[in-house]
């Protein structure tokens, strides 16, 4: 194990850590280990294969910092600009506290919630504080390398432009911040551990994951705009429901110190921005033992859980899966796609950025021309960049976290495994397109009006034929069969041909609408490609044993 | 050093989880050299009961004592003396079999260059010495288990519990593991063991403790729970004071929900 730089600086402080009764050798060690882990988010028997060819071993958080930097230029105007710097540093902090917040969310949450600690360290002579504060200082370490990278830049430029004073007020609301968030996820954690399970909590943490994803997605499309929606000028007037507005009081030392500029308002939010973080590591620290307590629910689920039965899908099964190997495997299907937290971490997000870029394209037509003109353009082809999310998905429908447990499809006595196929994909059609679908299609037709029906239902049938030509990426492997780990980040080339693949169906159905009863007549052909190429791909790609 | 020395103490010794009693009243005394078989059907209050004496659990009533200090939360001295096999397999699998059993030995105070010369021996004793510097996530069940063992005695412990300890481990394995625990107890370590595997229990304990619903129902060597129980063997013998009796009635009615079909 290496001697890492940051335990190298953390050794300056060992007297102050020493005088709060902590065993600094003991931590320290606690940390090197929980270091080297997190180099190594890979358990995997696959990655001993990746030992040998000596790749480096990385951080996968540290390179993901390069992202942060890049969203940290978002957050340049409001440190330039100088209409209403209360405004604009709540602004500031609101982005700040939301990407630190989700990220600790997501990242660290297997920190905070790690349950292996208590049964390999207490039992041996370390005592708990030692234990904690390691912890908290494990998750801080990424914290402040989160932050930096974050701000740095924006601060920078900011003390340019308003002197040295306001990078010292930035540094010490960072350091307030950081401890108020983290301190305010554990004690949410509590309080779900405390009125659910465990699962519950894994369910909560899944989904800010996805949200997280989307959101920076998104803010990557909202980057090229933030400099055009921020020169509005808004005056800002006090009131009592801003104390329920955390960054506002962050906000107001800025205005309070840079434009001497103060009343009750302005004082008392800047001094809940101190007495806040520091109430609550207090309440915190307090509450510690029964957090311990609250998180052994992680390990034992007791209390059964409800089953839910869906009667609509049992309808459903019997329309879309004729024979009863296709019903059983639909039904398999379903609940794996619908349980497993790692598949929809990897398919949620473009789930949900499907949802969004049809009207990026939209918002920037209406930007450069007028609503009215979209409206009676052929702009609602932009639904086809639903389908983006297609090939991504349908890769991921060969991994599972448990791939282990495929080895049932071999010892199960299966004929053809072509109905396990086409079952799992009609589940994919219809829990994760088909919802996408509808939304989309409600707004669109409520944007442009129900003559758009016809071309609707083409794209529906598209995106089946779609998926049909996407399940080519399939071939060879089982459904749930694969671990994760050895899923690519981004499928390259292979999802660049199927999205030029989608850019011809597009071309095809606008090259379409110019001819007289063309659509409906392309709908027809398109419904009978696509029952054979479904026919066809069942007796080839699918036929496997 | 007396033989009769008290190694642990526990006086009545009880255990509330809300409103459920799990353990209700344990007394014990355990002297050095013994081992002791620690067996009670699942829900006794087994594990609950290791877990207060390693100091993972608080807010108990009673006094235990481990080589004559009180175990509390903030107690920790008393753990230099201790070695644990936990029931399920839990330890840090992305480092190697090197990283972690070094970290573990630093942490009971070993010298690094100690604890990795002495760490690399043993593993190679148990046949691991080419996975030495592989991480553990890659081994089989049985080698986590023999890195786990490893990992309770490089510190030369005074008192080791074992919760399932041959679990996953071959029959060669278990032959060395066995005479392994009964060498330590001649030289004066007790052993306190915890198991499902009755056959293991009745060879190895040289004192066989059973609890059953949070209280201790029968204490001794095997000869002596022979003669009180007049049963032939531990099974018997466990079956009867736990009071059940069905075992048969239950395996029937099992097999003809299996034909069915």
């Amino acid at each position: 194990m290496k001697n890492f730089k940051t335990l190298r600086f953390l050794d300056f402080f060992r007297g102050l850590f020493e005088r709060f009764g902590i065993n600094y050798t003991a931590m320290r060690k606690i940390l090197t280990v929980k270091l080297t882990m997190d180099g190594r988010r890979t358990p995997t028997i696959f990655n001993q294969q990746a030992k040998k060819k000596k790749k480096p071993e990385e951080n996968g958080f540290i390179k993901s910092l390069g992202m942060y930097v890049l969203l940290s230029l978002m957050l340049i105007p409001f440190v330039v600009l100088e209409h209403s710097l209360l405004y604009q540093m709540s602004i500031f902090y609101g982005i700040v506290m939301f990407l630190v917040m989700t990220s600790m969310i997501s990242d660290f949450s297997n920190v905070l919630l790690d349950v292996r600690d208590k049964g390999i360290l207490l039992t041996k002579p370390v005592d708990k504080k030692t234990l904690n504060v390691a912890k908290t200082v494990h998750i801080c370490i990424y914290l402040v390398f989160l932050t930096v990278a974050l701000t740095a830049i924006p601060i920078v430029i900011g003390t340019f432009r308003h002197g040295i004073l306001f990078l010292l007020l930035s540094i010490i609301s960072l350091i307030l911040v950081n401890l108020f968030i983290v301190v305010l996820t554990a004690i949410i954690y509590y309080f779900i551990l405390r009125f659910f399970d465990g699962e519950k909590l894994k369910d909560i943490i899944n989904y800010v994951q996805i949200g997280l994803s989307i959101s920076i997605a998104v803010g990557y499309q909202v980057l090229a705009r933030a400099f055009s929606f921020v020169d509005m000028k808004i005056t800002f007037t006090p009131s009592w429901w801003q104390f329920f507005i955390p960054p506002i009081w962050f906000g107001a030392p800025f205005e309070i110190f840079l434009k001497q500029h103060s009343d009750v308002y302005l004082v008392s939010f800047s001094l809940l921005a101190l007495v806040i973080p520091i109430v609550s590591i207090i309440i915190y620290t307090r509450m510690m033992p029964s957090f311990e307590r609250n998180l052994q629910k992680l390990t034992n689920n007791s209390g059964g859980s409800k089953r839910r039965e869906r009667t609509w899908k049992n309808g459903l099964l019997k329309v879309i899966c004729r024979n009863n190997e296709e019903r059983i495997f639909f039904r398999f299907a379903d609940h794996m796609m619908r349980n497993e937290r790692e598949f929809r971490l990897k398919v949620y997000p473009a789930l949900g950025l499907s949802l969004v870029f049809p009207f990026i394209f939209l918002f920037n037509e209406i930007q450069m021309n007028s609503y009215a003109h979209m409206v009676s353009s052929k702009w609602y082809l932009s639904i086809y960049f639903s389908c983006l999310m297609i090939p991504n998905a349908i890769t991921m429908l060969k991994y599972s976290g448990k791939y282990k447990g495929a080895w049932i499809y071999q010892t199960a006595p299966i004929q053809n495994l072509a109905p396990f196929y086409s079952s799992v994909l009609k589940v994919f059609i219809v829990n994760l397109f088909l919802p996408v679908y509808i939304v989309l299609s409600a707004i669109f037709i409520a944007l442009f009006g129900g003559e758009i029906i016809d071309d609707l239902l083409v794209l529906f049938v598209t995106a089946i034929l779609y998926t049909v030509i996407c399940s080519n990426y399939l071939k060879g492997t089982l459904p749930f069969s694969e671990s994760f780990e050895d899923a690519l980040q981004s499928g390259g080339l292979k999802v660049i041909l199927a999205s030029l693949c989608i850019a011809a169906f597009t071309g095809i159905h606008f090259a379409v609408t110019f001819i007289p009863y063309g659509v409906p007549i392309y709908l027809i052909l398109l419904v009978a490609v696509t029952i054979f190429a479904w026919k066809l791909a069942y007796k080839t790609v699918w036929n496997f044993k | 050093m007396t033989i009769n020395e008290v190694v642990l103490s526990i006086k009545d010794l009880e255990k509330h989880y809300g409103v459920k009693n799990v353990l209700k009243g344990i007394n014990l005394t355990v002297y050095r050299g013994q081992i002791i078989g620690y067996i009670g059907p699942n829900g006794a209050g087994k594990s609950t009961t290791i877990k207060i004496l390693l100091g993972l659990e608080g807010d108990y009533y009673g006094k235990v004592e481990i080589f004559g200090e009180e175990v509390t939360e903030t107690n920790i001295d008393y753990k230099r003396k201790i070695g644990y096999v936990p029931e399920i397999a839990d330890l840090y699998d992305n480092l190697t079999a090197m990283e972690y059993l070094t970290f573990v030995g630093e942490l009971y105070g070993m010298d690094f260059q100690a604890v990795d010369e002495k760490a690399q021996r043993l593993m190679k004793v148990f046949g691991l010495e080419d996975v030495y510097h592989s991480r553990i996530a890659s081994y089989s069940k049985g080698m986590r288990q023999k890195v786990l063992i490893i990992s309770s005695l490089l510190h030369n412990p005074d008192l080791l519990f074992l919760d399932e300890p041959l679990s996953g481990l071959d029959a060669n394995s278990v032959m060395i593991f066995k005479e392994i625990l009964a060498i330590l107890a001649a030289q004066g370590k007790t052993i306190f063991y915890s198991s499902h595997i009755m056959d293991v229990v009745e060879k190895i304990s040289n004192r066989i403790i059973l609890i059953n619903d949070g209280k201790i129902v029968a204490d001794g060597t095997f000869n002596e729970l022979k003669e009180q129980n007049k049963e032939g063997t531990l099974e018997q013998i466990f079956n009867q004071l736990t009071g059940f009796n069905e075992y048969r009635v239950l395996a029937e009615e099992f097999v003809s929900i299996v034909q069915e079909v």
